[in-house]
């Protein structure tokens, strides 16, 4: 009955709404938080990272700078409570965290296997964290991811999951996955998928890092060769 | 004063397991419990043996075990002991709960009802409740299964009027024929006699019972002894093989022991769960440990539960108990105005991960002084609040903070192989910075502690664009961190 009532809705009125996007142009979400790069924020949809939503970072190795990417917005998220730094493959050294973040509200959670997706889903459905950092087994599949991303939906935390980079061929239900690289100039982004029309370009993002902070680029010629060891 | 009095009719039945078929509990060869399977069937308490089993020729019979009701009852004392301090033990079958000083803390008599029943319906316990100013006519209202509360001494003579004779339950068998003799079918028969020919035709104990129950006399109960120190145990109806079948004795032993807390204002961070096996083996003790002091039963389950998945038993278990063995003292919580919440609702997370990924997946990183880098960081199991702690003192302490120090440790430094003197990681490493001397803890003696170290740390960076934090010493060079 009512629904004889009511107009008909025009495709305009459709796209307006806040959760349609179209595949050509960002989504609109104002739930996110400002990743502190102006160039990253700009390629983002929203504007920043998104909360409640797991968003993929897909590298191998470490040391590219690829947590040093995230310190800006934990900063902020550790106002709304603890970060769990789940399954991380070292340890983490206390001096240089507590430099960036209060001690006191970072967990360290081991777990191996499939306990860690069982850990990061417990952890996101407590409702209870600032953000969670996991670090999943590249043969993850993609029901846990969904399982991850609903869970994170839930409770509004926003979820960073680091990947090794061979995932990227697979599918996944975050909304939003990254991979990261290295060159002279600090980090390399790749947008891998977004909720909007792909991007083409690398971003090259300068992190903090722990010298040369003066300096954008380092040259070759500033390189020195490491002293040659020499039997005491 | 008023009384609940929790009547348990199927109490001798409880101490068994439970099953669908119909089942009786007999003693002396007469029933003295019958499951609803076995009463829908016909049979009633004070049958002989084989008239039941000419009722119903399947039925399982179990010979009463009075010991086991009895402990049972005293589990539920203590669980009773989380509503109010004066719990009696009345009769083997029932329980009096003085609530006249608690119901506003529950919020009226209704919802302590509810909490009661639902308390015990979740232990798996069925109870008839009456309400009334005097133990004695709260103990008979419940054996009446009259459930109407009777909170006004005034209307008591009226409400007990209607209760037939046999609630009374004291008298023998001669005089209750010596009754219905008379005519006395229900106590308002009796209430309307004269004390005094009551006394000459039964005994003085009729009378008094009368009196007491209307309150004119006063009657004084013993009220139950809480344990000082909470150690109760089950004996369970069948060995049991597979550690998933305890859960249901194990959460009646929780509930208990939550009773038992609540009166104390007290919570536990750890209890054990002993669990006894025969032949005189010793008992395998399962641990089952918070991440704060709590006595709330469902965190408490839940711990539980995780941990009964992934336990296995070595032998089958008789017996169950349940200790503490140092409860703590909660301090009154008042509601977290920012921030503090989020804390409470992870505690819950942490028992269940740490029950489940063994007791030091959860840590907390704290700063320890020290410039060696592996000593620098503490890993503290034990809680947040030492977490905290450290927290506090980080402003102060980041002497070395301020040169560059990596995310990401090796607990152990690496051995990097080496190329005319060049250390090697896909290629030669390129040097950034340093270096920058540590040369610390000459003290050390231990072998396997990190001890005396001399070493020359560089940051480096490999063809890759990894920012590595490698060192030099007098065995070569090694690789010892991440800036991540």
């Amino acid at each position: 009955m009512s629904s004889a009532a009511q107009p008909l809705p025009t495709l305009q009125s459709v796209l307006q709404r806040p959760d349609v996007w179209r595949g050509d142009r960002l989504a609109q979400t104002s739930d996110v938080l400002a990743s502190g790069y102006a160039a990253l924020d700009a390629e983002l949809p929203g504007g920043g990272w998104p909360r409640g939503a797991v968003t993929e970072l897909l590298a191998d190795g470490a040391g590219l700078g690829e947590l040093s990417l995230l310190l800006p917005v934990l900063q902020t998220c550790v106002k709304e409570g603890p970060l769990a730094l789940l399954a991380p493959p070292f340890a983490p050294h206390a001096p240089a965290w507590a430099m960036a973040l209060p001690l006191s509200s970072l967990l360290w959670v081991q777990a191996d296997g499939a306990e860690i997706a069982w850990a990061a889903e417990n952890l996101l459905a407590s409702g209870a964290l600032g953000a969670l950092l996991a670090w999943l087994p590249a043969q993850t599949d993609a029901r846990t991811l969904r399982r991850l991303q609903l869970a994170a939906e839930a409770h509004g935390a926003p979820a960073f999951i680091f990947r090794q980079a061979a995932a990227a061929r697979s599918a996944s239900a975050a909304p939003l996955r990254l991979e990261l690289g290295g060159n002279s100039a600090g980090l390399t982004v790749r947008i891998l998928k977004r909720r909007g029309p792909p991007l083409a370009q690398v971003l090259h993002l300068q992190v903090p890092r722990p010298c040369l902070r003066m300096r954008p680029q380092i040259r070759q010629a500033e390189l020195k060769p490491l002293p040659r060891f020499s039997a005491v | 004063m008023l009384w609940l009095c929790l009547q348990f009719p199927f109490l001798p039945l409880d101490v068994f397991p439970h099953e669908e078929g119909a089942a009786v509990a007999v003693e002396r060869q007469q029933v003295v419990s019958a499951n609803a399977a076995a009463m829908r069937a016909g049979v009633r308490q004070g049958l002989g043996l084989s008239g039941v089993l000419g009722l119903v020729p399947g039925i399982r019979v179990h010979e009463r075990q009075s010991e086991r009701e009895a402990e049972l009852l005293r589990t539920l004392a203590c669980w009773a002991e989380g509503f109010t301090p004066t719990v009696c033990i009345a009769s083997a079958d029932e329980l009096l709960l003085e609530i006249g000083g608690c119901l506003r803390l529950f919020g009226g008599l209704e919802a302590l009802r509810g909490m009661v029943r639902a308390g015990l319906e979740a232990q798996g316990f069925e109870a008839l409740q009456g309400i009334a100013p005097t133990p004695l006519a709260a103990q008979w209202l419940a054996r009446a299964g009259d459930e109407e509360a009777c909170e006004d001494s005034a209307l008591l003579r009226q409400r007990l009027g209607h209760l037939p004779v046999e609630v009374m339950g004291f008298m023998n068998a001669k005089d209750m024929k010596t009754l219905a003799a008379l005519g006395a079918q229900v106590l308002g028969d009796l209430l309307a006699l004269p004390a005094t020919g009551l006394r000459r035709r039964f005994g003085a104990e009729l009378p008094l019972r009368l009196a007491q129950a209307l309150g004119e006399v006063p009657d004084l109960r013993e009220a139950f002894v809480f344990p000082e120190r909470f150690a109760q145990s089950l004996e369970l109806p069948a060995k049991v093989e597979h550690a998933g079948m305890l859960l249901f004795a194990a959460r009646r032993l929780l509930a208990a022991l939550c009773g038992w807390l609540g009166a104390r204002a007290a919570g536990v961070v750890e209890c054990n769960l002993l669990l006894e096996h025969e032949d005189g083996m010793p008992p395998s003790v399962m641990t089952l440990a918070l991440a704060e002091a709590s006595a709330d039963l469902q965190r408490l389950e839940r711990v539980l539960r995780e941990r009964l998945e992934h336990f296995r038993l070595e032998a089958p278990v008789w017996r169950i108990q349940l200790r503490v063995e140092s409860p703590q003292t909660l301090s009154g919580r008042s509601l977290g105005l920012f921030g503090q919440e989020a804390a409470l609702a992870l505690a819950p997370v942490i028992e269940r991960l740490r029950a489940r990924l063994g007791k030091d997946a959860v840590q907390a990183l704290s700063l320890v002084e020290d410039h060696r880098p592996e000593c620098a960081s503490a890993y503290v199991s034990r809680d947040q609040a030492a977490g905290r702690q450290a927290g506090k003192n980080a402003g102060k302490k980041v002497v070395a903070g301020r040169k560059s120090r990596p995310l990401w440790l090796l607990p152990k430094p690496k051995l990097l192989p080496e190329c005319n003197g060049v250390p090697q990681r896909g290629g030669d490493l390129l040097r950034l910075a340093g270096p920058e001397r540590i040369e610390s803890g000459w003290w050390g003696q231990d072998e396997d502690a990190t001890g005396d170290v001399r070493r020359d740390y560089y940051v480096a960076c490999t063809a890759r664009h990894e920012w590595l934090w490698i060192f030099r010493d007098a065995d070569g060079w090694w690789l010892h961190g991440f800036f991540a």
